[in-house]
């Protein structure tokens, strides 16, 4: 079994497990006719029989297909596992961005974000350490301070200082 | 009418009136070309400043960003593959393809002409037929409706690259994204999970920063920089400016008769409430496809399918102002606003304001006009700009759009709730693309699908659950067999071809 071959199979599993977690609020609502009206369960009824059936139909086929050879995921000389790494980096970035923005504000919470966003990418990109520390060190300042004056400033939106 | 309408570009020649639409026009190219930006968000943001301004002049600004921002959409489309706006989604799929071949200076001006083209033949249609043809929009029943927006989602899902299944899966779950929240018709609230914050549902606005910009962030950070899309695209040689002007080759290649018949569709699909740029783009760029003579080239960097898309895109906003002007029915977002700013001047939108304010609106046609020539000068003025997105250092790139990105979500709802939104979307988008799911079809769904509800279960309502009455209207019944017709000669046939072909073998 591959990796990709298994990892439609999983996937195709996680969606129609959300599907089960969508369709546990359905049976809080009433039956799509119970006026004798499509009601407002009538289209995700639909919905949900539509995704547990295209879930089975993707799993069948994966099964039936023979295994494909999955591309071996680019490799960074850098950067170990960057298929991994990389979107576990970012992901992990943003949600700590939405709460350093909520705790700290935009100055903290956009400065520290751009900062490991930039710091990421250029290391990535050069391998050295200083460099890629110097350049995200500029590229969080120029970026966080453009935010502010585009949206604060030219617009007058109103963005979380420090709340503490 | 012709008289007021010559005083309309008069009125453009006033330097302050001229200067709004200069304004209107690069701040719509900014907002557009920004993914998470958006020209319903410039307009909107617009719409406190209108107060202090002459009607004329704001309309004129309004019409500037308009114009720009629905085509600006496509610029980082097809440099970074990443849509400004959902209107360039689709001129993604072939523009981004022309990029990565080393032709992004010919891909730009041909998005920049074919949005230039469309625009132009939207004002005319807007300018000659706004009375007669919106009286037509007018008699469009709720059957019709939904049989219009069924077309729209069997067409984005037809065409998405890929498995159909998963096409078809991509799109049942930007569709039940769309039903998260207040029911359409009635109070009450739908998978809330007891949140006051899913009462309010998904915005747009964070669905397509996570279906584009957040998806694309994670995206490019899995993949080393020596083979990202970013630097393979930079190699591209110094561009003059003439090397955006599109060759007569290419111009050729789309031929006259595509960039009509799309703007055409745009026009048409922009006069009928709930259409749009996406939706006109999506059936123009079918419809080009179908009559191609290289369909196979499509979604692989076909000119012809980039020029259907942004022609008919822009040719959408003329379109669009017609039930807008002469029925008081907003047809987007964007005309939305428009509506709120002429409210706050005290004009009515309806039957009655051409009749009696003529000569107040008619400087926003001739702006609309103007702009859409601006579209084509802008992509000689700033293409080495639009081409130098995509050489920009990965590590400034994507930290500025990191962060305009989520800011952008707060700033437009004030709300942390939405930003999660924002990144659980992107998450599932990334999933989606690493698994072959195409992600358009979940955007389409998202915003197509509270329209689909709510024109289905009212024309169920209308007949007592009687299906049959989607057969029973004539225009219903085109719009139903131009569905077939679009299955048959996009998914249908050539899987026959196929199969035929390999039983000969």
């Amino acid at each position: 079994m591959t990796r990709l071959f298994r990892g439609q199979i999983i996937f195709a599993l996680g969606l129609a497990i959300l599907n089960t977690i969508y369709a546990s609020q359905l049976v809080q609502m009433d039956p799509p006719f119970a006026t004798g009206e499509p009601g407002p369960a009538f289209l995700p009824v639909i919905l949900c029989g539509f995704v547990y059936l295209a879930s089975i139909t993707i799993i069948i086929r994966e099964f039936r297909a023979a295994e494909a050879e999955a591309k071996p995921d680019p490799q960074s000389d850098i950067v170990p596992r960057i298929s991994l790494l990389g979107p576990a980096v970012t992901i992990g970035a943003t949600a700590l961005f939405i709460v350093a923005f909520s705790y700290f504000g935009y100055l903290v919470a956009a400065a520290c974000f751009t900062f490991i966003v930039a710091w990421f990418f250029t290391y990535e990109q050069s391998g050295k350490h200083l460099r890629s520390t110097g350049f995200a060190f500029v590229t969080a300042a120029v970026v966080t301070l453009f935010g502010w004056l585009f949206f604060v400033k030219l617009f007058g939106l109103y963005l979380p200082v420090w709340e503490l | 009418m012709i008289g007021q309408l010559s005083d309309g570009f008069l009125a453009l020649a006033q330097p302050l009136t001229f200067l709004h639409l200069v304004g209107g026009f690069l701040l719509g190219l900014f907002f557009g070309a920004i993914p998470g930006l958006t020209a319903t968000l410039a307009i909107a943001l617009l719409l406190p400043f209108t107060f202090g301004m002459d009607v004329a002049d704001a309309l004129v600004m309004v019409a500037g960003i308009y114009m720009a921002g629905i085509y600006s959409g496509s610029i980082t489309g097809i440099t970074l593959n990443i849509p400004g706006a959902p209107s360039g989604a689709i001129t993604t799929l072939d523009g981004h393809a022309l990029m990565k071949r080393g032709e992004g200076t010919q891909a730009l001006g041909m998005s920049a002409l074919a949005s230039g083209i469309g625009g132009l033949v939207g004002v005319i249609i807007l300018i000659a037929l706004a009375q007669p043809v919106s009286a037509l929009a007018l008699q469009f029943q709720t059957p019709d409706k939904f049989s219009l927006v069924l077309l729209a989602v069997v067409t984005v899902t037809i065409v998405a690259s890929g498995p159909l299944i998963k096409a078809m899966m991509a799109m049942a779950l930007g569709l039940m994204i769309s039903t998260v929240g207040i029911d359409p018709m009635v109070p009450v609230g739908r998978f809330d999970f007891g949140s006051y914050h899913l009462v309010e549902g998904i915005s747009l606005l964070p669905a397509v920063i996570g279906l584009f910009a957040v998806c694309e962030l994670i995206a490019q950070s899995s993949i080393p920089a020596a083979v990202g899309k970013a630097v393979a695209v930079a190699a591209t040689e110094r561009p003059r400016r003439r090397d955006f002007l599109p060759s007569r080759a290419k111009i050729r290649e789309v031929g006259f008769f595509t960039f009509l018949k799309s703007a055409i569709i745009g026009v048409l699909i922009g006069m009928l409430p709930g259409g749009g740029a996406s939706m006109a783009s999506f059936i123009a760029y079918a419809e080009a496809k179908r009559g191609s003579r290289k369909p196979e080239a499509f979604g692989k960097g076909s000119y012809e399918g980039l020029a259907a898309s942004e022609s008919a895109n822009n040719a959408m906003c003329g379109g669009a102002v017609i039930p807008l002007l002469t029925m008081g029915i907003p047809g987007d977002a964007v005309t939305a606003i428009i509506f709120g700013v002429l409210l706050i001047h005290g004009l009515v939108p309806g039957p009655a304001l051409l009749a009696g304010n003529f000569h107040v609106i008619a400087p926003m046609f001739a702006a609309l006009f103007v702009a859409s020539i601006f579209v084509f000068l802008s992509v000689l003025a700033f293409g080495p700009l639009y081409l130098r997105l995509s050489q920009i250092n990965r590590g400034f790139l994507y930290a500025f759009i990191a962060m305009i990105s989520m800011v952008g979500v707060y700033a437009s709802s004030y709300s942390f709730f939405q930003m999660w939104m924002a990144l659980a979307i992107g998450v599932l988008a990334f999933l989606l693309r690493r698994f072959g799911y195409p992600v358009v079809p979940t955007l389409m769904g998202i915003i197509l699908g509270p329209y689909l509800e709510e024109f289905l279960r009212r024309s169920l309502i209308v007949s007592e659950g009687d299906p049959t009455i989607f057969l029973r209207s004539p225009a219903s019944v085109v719009l139903l067999a131009l569905t077939v017709l679009f299955v048959w000669l996009l998914r249908v046939r050539p899987a026959l071809r196929v199969g035929a072909q390999a039983a000969k073998l």
